[in-house]
């Protein structure tokens, strides 16, 4: 399944208020809950925070993708936050990052959540893509922009 | 004359699209009397993408590893199971690697006849005809390739089989 299909604006948050790592998945995983698609907040907010703690999700060029394996999910579940300004995310390159990818995906289903997450891998390589991306204004503008991609 | 279907090979990769897939291969089967099998393939490439790319680390690339091994053998046994409950035997096989390459090694070693795949994306971008794998997999396979829509009637078909 395409990250497209997982998209819609009611998933999109343009632009974040969040100004911390911490506020800034809470924020997304707020946003997932209001759209209906998490039950609750606080088991999939510890296990994201669990798998930062591994080590940083900020990659290079503003990008960072918070994700993890939770049972509060049954399918793949994404949302998007854009913060024009930058936040510190401990980055790869030690950057801000503006663009944020956070995916829960349910423990039996591997295999979409490694495809969704190699497409952002892809994704990050594009510098054309994450320019127009991080310079989107609203979230429908950011799900257009996937599904023209 | 043989007919014109003597082996079907049915991608299985654990989405719900993949085992109405099976399901509709199943009757494919029964109907044109022909060899049956059923592919999953573990995506070390991506595996090793995702490493690359920094999104995994390597203690989880290790335990996802273990998931997509665990993730065929459980789906494979589905199938295996949809297939014994009409009474057809299946051959099930779980590879490791690129999947659209997986893939289409299986279907030329194995003289496939037709490749039977869930549905794709709805959404089609640019990026999928590069990156998707099943999208990657129908344009490269030598063979016919049919992709199984409306899931209802998938389901009353494969129950009527008796």
């Amino acid at each position: 399944m395409a990250l497209a299909d997982l998209i819609s604006p009611e998933v999109v948050k343009v632009p974040l208020t969040a100004r911390t790592k911490p506020e800034v998945i809470r924020e997304l995983a707020q946003l997932l809950l209001d759209a209906g698609k998490l039950p609750e907040l606080e088991a999939p907010y510890d296990a994201l925070l669990a798998r930062e703690a591994l080590g940083s999700t900020g990659l290079e060029q503003g990008i960072a993708v918070p994700h993890a394996k939770t049972n509060t999910v049954r399918t793949l579940t994404v949302a998007i936050g854009i913060a024009p300004q930058g936040i510190d995310f401990q980055s790869a390159d030690g950057k801000p990052s503006n663009i944020f990818f956070l995916l829960l995906a349910p423990p039996d289903q591997s295999g979409p959540h490694i495809a969704a997450l190699a497409e952002i891998a892809r994704i990050a390589k594009s510098p054309t893509f994450l320019r127009l991306l991080s310079s989107a204004s609203t979230p429908r503008e950011v799900v257009e922009l996937f599904r023209e991609a | 004359m043989d007919g014109p279907i003597r082996k079907i090979l049915v991608y299985v990769d654990g989405t719900e699209g993949s085992i109405t897939a099976a399901q509709y291969a199943i009757c494919l089967a029964r109907f044109y009397r022909a060899e049956l099998a059923a592919l999953y393939v573990v995506n070390t490439r991506a595996l090793g993408e995702l490493l690359k790319a920094r999104i995994f680390v390597k203690a989880e690339q290790e335990e996802y590893l273990r998931d997509l091994e665990q993730d065929a053998q459980r789906y494979l046994n589905h199938v295996r199971s949809l297939a014994r409950k009409k009474g057809l035997a299946i051959e099930t096989l779980s590879a490791s690697g690129t999947v659209h390459q997986e893939i289409k090694d299986f279907v030329l070693r194995n003289r496939v006849d037709l490749l039977v795949m869930g549905e794709l994306s709805s959404v089609r971008s640019r990026r999928d005809e590069l990156y998707d794998e099943a999208d990657r997999a129908l344009r490269s396979v030598p063979c016919s390739v049919l992709i199984v829509k409306d899931e209802e009637r998938v389901i009353q078909l494969y129950d009527s089989l008796t």
